[in-house]
Order: structure tokens, then sequence, then C-alpha cells
């Protein structure tokens, strides 16, 4: 669980998530944004969900994407894959490299498929109207699937290389005392 | 009832979406001017929630505490809307309040723009997949015979389209007639736990700080020559600039939390802002909650089903 005194370094860290969803990726003639929730999960695990919250409500603040009536859904749709995604990547990651990488890329793409499905699954039960618009919704994420997995990878082969003890036990890394 | 079935020729169809399309690159165009000079600003390309400059107008004066109540309640009677005329009637009190608080009209115009593309979405499919009930207006194209155009399906598009927009007016009005630390506040007296607020307080302001490192890695990868394509190095490298910014981020974090801890952080944040109200807060209150609840009223009781 997130203790307390923790909570403002959660708050330190959404931030730098939010930041990291705004970095765009060129797809064919356009450019799609980073979602994260698979990577969330797996470096803040059970505060990732926190972490999305707070971001979200930022996000629908400060650029009106979202709206604050539909953040309850927006919550739930980006917080319960990353909660299963960390669980995931925690319990499969294994010890080497390759292996960390490959299961932080499948976990990155199960993120997407997660958010899309619970996306369709919410759009579907407000009404049959809404049956076709949550088809659509489940199709347009599907490129989108595949990108987010191998940018998941590079960043946890990144990750491995450079600061290994972020990737180990979810955000409670303590610095080493001198 | 059957259902009425008006049959165009297929040209009419070719018009309609020249027209949509024409209406689409009017807005783009007389859009492209404000965010110009929108990005000019400081906070141009992430834009700050509050605002910390003194200014005064009726929204400006307001205790905090009785604008979110008013305007967050105003919002949630909107979404309850269903006719299309009382939602055109909500749009135009959120027009006002604006235009009272003496707001930017370029930063209310950019958040409508920001949910656009996917309201666009709604415009487009929903009178094609809605599902036909016994009454609606049905236009069939000739050609497509069997995609035929439900009104219903636009109307309901449209409803939507008018509460979001609304909802997106009264936004400006909320936030930025006041610093963020004010607001965030209100909310914790208004019983939101404080923390949060302090959490959101937090976040927003290292939002900019992140933002601002982010640029200074990207020009230091544009002044190496980085140039994104479709090969998979460009991923890696994308992979690898985010992976650098969470490491800077998570180690800054630390510091942060140092910091605070130096400063005497026990858990709380000091308290900046006090709050009193007068008649005048309890005025206003009463004359959005009023036009709300009257709106919503006249929107069960008139208007036939729905």
């Amino acid at each position: 669980m997130t203790r307390g005194e923790d909570l403002p370094k959660v708050a330190v860290v959404a931030a730098a998530f939010f930041v990291a969803a705004l970095v765009h990726v060129p797809l064919g003639p356009t450019s799609v944004h980073l979602l994260l929730p698979g990577l969330v999960g797996s470096l803040l695990g059970p505060s990732a969900f926190l972490a999305i919250a707070l971001g979200l409500v930022l996000q629908s603040l400060m650029f009106q994407f979202g709206g604050l009536t539909a953040l309850g859904g927006n919550a739930l749709l980006m917080g319960l894959p990353a909660l299963a995604c960390g669980l995931l990547f925690q319990t499969f990651k294994g010890v080497n490299a390759k292996r960390q990488m490959i299961v932080g890329g499948i976990c990155g793409g199960l993120g997407i498929v997660g958010s899309a499905l619970i996306l369709a699954i919410l759009l579907a039960a407000s009404g049959e109207d809404f049956l076709g618009v949550a088809k659509l919704a489940l199709a347009a994420h599907l490129p989108v699937v595949f990108i987010e997995a191998l940018i998941a990878a590079f960043i946890i082969r990144f990750l491995f290389k450079v600061k290994k003890e972020m990737l180990s036990a979810p955000f409670t890394l303590k610095r080493k005392q001198p | 009832m059957t259902t009425p079935t008006i049959h165009l020729p297929f040209a009419t169809l070719l018009l309609l979406l020249g027209l949509l399309v024409a209406c689409f690159w009017l807005a783009v165009v007389s859009v492209r001017g404000m965010a110009a000079a929108l990005e000019s600003q400081p906070d141009g390309l992430l834009p700050l929630i509050g605002s910390d400059e003194p200014q005064r107008s009726l929204l400006h004066d307001w205790d905090p505490r009785f604008k979110i109540v008013s305007i967050l309640v105003f919002a949630f009677l909107v979404v309850s809307l269903r006719q299309p005329e009382y939602v055109v009637a909500a749009l135009m009190v959120a027009l006002v309040t604006v235009f009272i608080g003496r707001l930017s009209w370029a930063r209310s115009l950019r958040r409508i723009m920001a949910m656009n593309g996917f309201l666009v979405m709604f415009l487009v499919v929903m009178p094609l997949t809605a599902v036909v009930h016994p009454g609606d207006s049905l236009i069939v194209f000739d050609g497509i015979n069997n995609w035929p155009f439900n009104l219903r399906g636009l109307m309901l598009a449209l409803v939507i389209i008018g509460k979001a927009w609304t909802v997106a007016l009264l936004m400006e009005p909320l936030l930025a007639t006041a610093p963020l630390g004010a607001t965030l506040e209100g909310l914790s007296r208004l019983g939101l736990p404080k923390r949060i607020g302090e959490l959101l307080l937090i976040a927003h302001r290292y939002i900019h700080v992140f933002f601002g490192e982010l640029q200074r890695m990207r020009s230091g990868m544009d002044a190496r020559a980085f140039r994104p394509d479709h090969r998979l190095d460009t991923l890696t490298d994308f992979g690898n600039f985010v992976g650098m910014l969470l490491v800077r981020s998570f180690e800054r974090t630390h510091r942060v939390y140092d910091a605070m801890q130096a400063r005497g952080y026990a858990g709380e944040m000091p308290n900046h802002f006090n709050f009193k109200s007068t008649i005048a807060d309890w005025g206003k209150l009463c004359l959005l909650m009023a036009i709300g609840i009257s709106l919503l009223l006249a929107d069960r009781l008139f208007g036939g089903g729905a």
C-alpha cells in the first residue's frame, strides 16, 4: 500500500508519467501519444491507480481531455489494466535483461488491450445506440497496441541498463545510504 | 406508427459531405490565428490551470467554495438535460459566464477544440449506427439504401456535443478565476481530503518542471540530428528518451521529498488562504442554481417524451 509519507512522491512520479504521455510517436501519416498504462503499473505497483487518477484529473483540468464528468470511467479503464499489468510484470519478469524486456513489452501491449476493452464495454453498456461507437473505438486502438508494446519493451531495457532498482520493488526504492 | 423515410438523390450526400468538410476547414483556419497567439504565451504549450494574476470581476470576487459548488452542480444539471433546445440555452448561459469573467476566449476555445476530434466521431457514427425505433425519421440516399441516416441518432449526437461544449466552457470560469491553490483549498473546505488537494498541487507543479526537462532533452536530440521516422531505431530512441525522463524524474522525486522534509514537512502543508462568505456569494450561488434547476425542470416537463 501507499504509505502516507510517500504521497508527495507519488504526486511527483505521476507528474513524470504525465509528461511521458505527452511524447508523440509517429504512426503512418499522423502521430500518437503514449499512454503507458502497463509501464505505470510495472513501476509503481499498487500506487499506480492513485498516480493515474491524479494524472487524469490534471489532464481534464488543463486540456479538457476526458472531462470531469467522465473521470470515473477513465480512471477505471486506465487504472485496472495498470494494476493487472503491474502484477503480471512483477510475477513473470525474471532476472535477465531480455526476459524483463519481453515481459515488459507484453505488459505494455496488454495494458492498451485492457483499456480498449473496458472502454468498449463501458460504451456498449451506455445503450444499444452506442454499439457502433464501441466497435470503432476498439479497432482504433489496434495499431497503438504494437507501438506501445515496443516502446514499453525499449523503456524497460533502458531502465534495466541504467537504473535496475526502478524495476525491482514497485516504488519502494530506497536510496542507498552513503 | 410507421417510420417516416425521406429519399434523397445521391448527389445531396456528396453536397452535405462537402459542406461538412468546408465548415471544418473554415473552423480550422479561423482557430489557427488564435492558437498562434496562445503559443506565444509562456504557458502556451502546457497550460497552467489557475491564474495568479490579480483581476476583478463578478467571478474573480466569488468565494471559491461557492463558485465550485455552483458551477459543478450546474454542470451536472446540464449533463442530465435531454432536449436540444434546453441544451442550447445552457450553452448560452455558459457563454455569458465566460463573458462576465472577462476570460480569454482563446483559452476556452482551446478547451473546446481539444474535445472536438472525439465529438466529431459521434456526429458521423451515431446517425448511421443508432438502432431504428418506430417513429424515427430516416434519410435514405439513393445508391446506399441499406445505410439509412437516422435523424434521431444525429439529434442524440448534437445533444452530446452541446452538453460537452457547455461543461468545457464552464471550466475557465471555475479554474482560471483564482490561483490553483485557492481553488484546491476551497475544495478541501468542502470536504475533499486535504491530501488530495496537496497531491494535485505538487503534481501540477512538477508536470511543468518535467515538461521543461522534456523539451531540453528533445532539443538535445534535435541538435544531434534526430529525425523521427518509421524504422525500429526510432522506437528504440523514443524508448531511451522516455526511460531517461523517468530516471531523472524518479531521482528528482527523492530530492523534492528531502527538500520538503528539510522545510519541516510532516504530512501537511501550511495554509495560505482564508475565506469569508458574503451575501453576494450566496446570491450568485442561488442565481446559477435557479437557472440550472429551471432548465432541468423545463426539460423534463415540456418537450414531449424522449
